[in-house]
């Protein structure tokens, strides 16, 4: 089984700061692999010791996200081999772009069986790429997911767990698809000192965008603006009562008052 | 000169933050309040390869370098001092010498089970009559046939009753001083060996320190290490790289109170201001940081010279002796920051405290330190008159 992981090489937000205007400082996020692409990682390795499959990192960017220290911070994560396409032509790029490209790199490994994702990007965070990759390739996406193992690997089945509101979902799917992890779907491992150490002897295929096929798109979105909420007024009002139901009682009068129920 | 990490020790460091904080920060109070030796953690720590980080893979290590063995011991001190000690005490104490100067044999079974973490180590030198003072050792080895006889005892054995293999010296030619001093393996289970009750200390409480008792104790011939009079020479050699160690679990507590320190600093309000903006408080701080980084670039620079094989004696002795005055210093301002909070056990800098404190008695006292950094000074100075 040809499992590929599509992770972000992004910055931590931990380290970026927002000024009083409301505009993010990234200058000194450090970079990493985005959240809880480690979760996808590890749904992946399980996949693969089950079934005796192949896991390959994929990561698309600007030219940063090949840097040497990059690519050991992923192969160290347990991949087999990693597909990196670096071209600073995707700077910036939006979700559409950069899915357009991870889907015609996923055609360039070839017989992919399954493509697993995490959840969302910790910088970016619009949940998009798991969705429009898959559309891009035509197969199907499958969100919230929390296990997958290969239920009959020769015959390409995949059976998938997924969670919904209350409970959760299994599905059988067939043929290849497009998985996103939710994001406790399984505790990461931490990657072993020997990981580490074999971590830039792995093998890596570095391409840029022109080297894959792919198409055209005519439409562009652009972030034109960000505002931050607007900030309400409260009340602050604190009801010090000791009985509780007395304090219930002047809550619900309370809100009465104010027409909230 | 190049003070950059590499990439690897880069990720090394990574690597052990995450697992300090998925799996030592959770118990570390716990088993320090309850002086409880983390045996859980053992396996955990062999799985990523910090059992054995120094140790060629051939023999079940990571092979990886002295610095980045500096690091991870450095690592797991910030989060928990006692687990640091016991990954220091197994690969750097109990491990080294056999690597060093065992037989094939001798590595093949003993340092692929330590190196893997299948086994635990312990070094035993110190005696009840015999510390810094190591030719006044009483305990003797004795060669019988194709065995040796061991009898005496040891004291402040890190490890003792957990380990599995012990590196023993004992006196197999008491009229020779530090020249009669030879090592031996020791495994155990070995009748005549047994392990006394471990010690209340005042820090470093979830680590094992025992006595060892030898009673007749009959190990192989070839359980001796290196040659006959050889011990001495093993043991400092050892040593040397163990006050890397104790310099790394001192840079590790000290970073830690100090991360505690600016975590409080910046929560804790008075006067309608966070005491951080108190400059009282800016100058321990940055009182605790630049001390913090000198002792780190010590430590580092002791074990890179070891990496190179250079001579590094006394610049170990330095890293050691320097690096554990200020994680005691440190935590000291640690808690005077923290003020009567800090005096609790709700905060950890209190424990940082008693754990620095050791990192300045054990593998050579501070006073140790010096008489041997002055009297390598002393000779420098003389040979370039």
């Amino acid at each position: 089984m040809k499992i590929v992981v599509a992770y972000k090489w992004a910055p931590n937000p931990q380290d970026a700061s927002v000024g009083v205007d409301g505009a993010v400082d990234w200058s000194r996020a450090k970079p990493g692999i985005s959240e809880y692409d480690p979760v996808a990682i590890e749904l992946a390795r399980r996949l693969a010791e089950a079934t005796g499959g192949e896991v390959i990192a994929l990561t698309a960017g600007p030219k940063s996200v090949d840097a040497s220290m990059a690519r050991k911070a992923a192969l160290s994560r347990g991949f087999d081999r990693a597909v990196i396409v670096a071209d600073d032509a995707l700077e910036g790029a939006g979700t559409t772009e950069l899915a357009a490209v991870l889907a015609a790199a996923v055609r360039h490994i070839g017989d992919v069986d399954v493509v697993i994702t995490g959840d969302s990007s910790v910088d970016v965070g619009a949940k998009m790429v798991p969705t429009v990759l898959a559309g891009q390739l035509g197969w199907p996406a499958v969100a919230e997911v929390t296990a997958v193992s290969g239920s009959d690997p020769a015959a390409g089945l995949l059976r998938v767990e997924r969670a919904i509101t209350g409970g959760t979902q299994v599905l059988e799917i067939t043929g290849p698809a497009v998985l996103a992890a939710s994001t406790d779907a399984a505790v990461p491992r931490v990657p072993g000192m020997r990981d580490i150490l074999a971590a830039g002897k792995k093998p890596v295929e570095t391409l840029e965008v022109p080297a894959l096929d792919v198409p055209a798109s005519g439409t562009t979105v652009t972030v034109t603006a960000t505002a931050r909420p607007d900030l309400k007024a409260r009340k602050g009002q604190l009801i010090d009562t000791a009985d509780p139901a007395a304090a219930a009682a002047e809550l619900v009068a309370a809100l009465r008052a104010d027409g909230a129920i | 000169m190049d003070f950059e990490l590499s990439e690897e020790q880069l990720l090394i460091q990574e690597m052990v933050r995450e697992f300090a904080a998925a799996e030592v920060a959770p118990i570390a109070a716990e088993i320090d309040r309850n002086h409880r030796f983390p045996e859980e953690l053992i396996p955990k720590l062999a799985e990523v390869g910090l059992m054995g980080v120094p140790y060629p893979e051939e023999f079940g290590g990571a092979g990886a370098d002295y610095l980045s063995f500096t690091i991870v011991v450095e690592e797991l001190a910030r989060v928990c001092a006692s687990t640091s000690v016991i990954v220091a005490a197994h690969a750097g104490l109990a491990a080294w010498p056999i690597f060093e100067y065992g037989t094939p044999a001798q590595k093949e079974k003993y340092l692929r089970a330590l190196a893997t973490g299948e086994k635990l180590g312990a070094f035993a030198l110190t005696e009840p009559g015999a510390g810094t003072d190591a030719a006044s050792g009483k305990t003797t080895a004795v060669l019988d046939g194709d065995e040796y006889v061991l009898n005496g005892s040891k004291i402040f054995i890190t490890n003792g009753g957990y380990a599995d293999i012990y590196v023993v010296t004992a006196m197999t030619d008491p009229d020779r001083g530090t020249r009669g001093i030879s090592a031996f393996i020791v495994e155990k289970d070995t009748p005549g060996f047994t392990v006394g009750e471990r010690e209340h200390k005042m820090g470093i409480k979830a680590s094992s320190t025992t006595p060892l008792y030898f009673s007749d104790c009959r190990i192989p011939k070839d359980a001796l290490l290196g040659k006959e009079g050889r011990g001495f020479v093993i043991a400092m050699e050892t040593f040397d790289g163990g006050r890397v160690g104790v310099g790394a679990q001192a840079v590790g507590i000290a970073q830690g109170a100090l991360d505690a320190s600016i975590a409080y600093a910046k929560e804790r309000v008075q006067f309608g201001k966070p005491i951080s903006t108190f400059e009282a408080i800016q100058w321990m701080i940055a009182d605790m940081a630049t001390e913090i980084d000198a002792a780190r670039l010590l430590v580092y620079r002791a074990a890179w010279m070891k990496d190179n094989g250079l001579k590094y004696g006394q610049e170990a002795s330095m890293a050691k002796l320097f690096a554990a005055e200020t994680a005691t210093r440190v935590a000291g301002k640690a808690i005077q920051i923290h003020g009567g909070y800090g005096f609790t056990e709700s905060y950890p800098v209190e424990r940082a405290y008693r754990d620095a404190k050791i990192t300045e008695i054990y593998e050579g006292t501070s006073e140790v330190q010096r008489m041997t950094i002055a009297g390598n000074a002393l000779r420098k100075h003389k040979a370039t008159k």
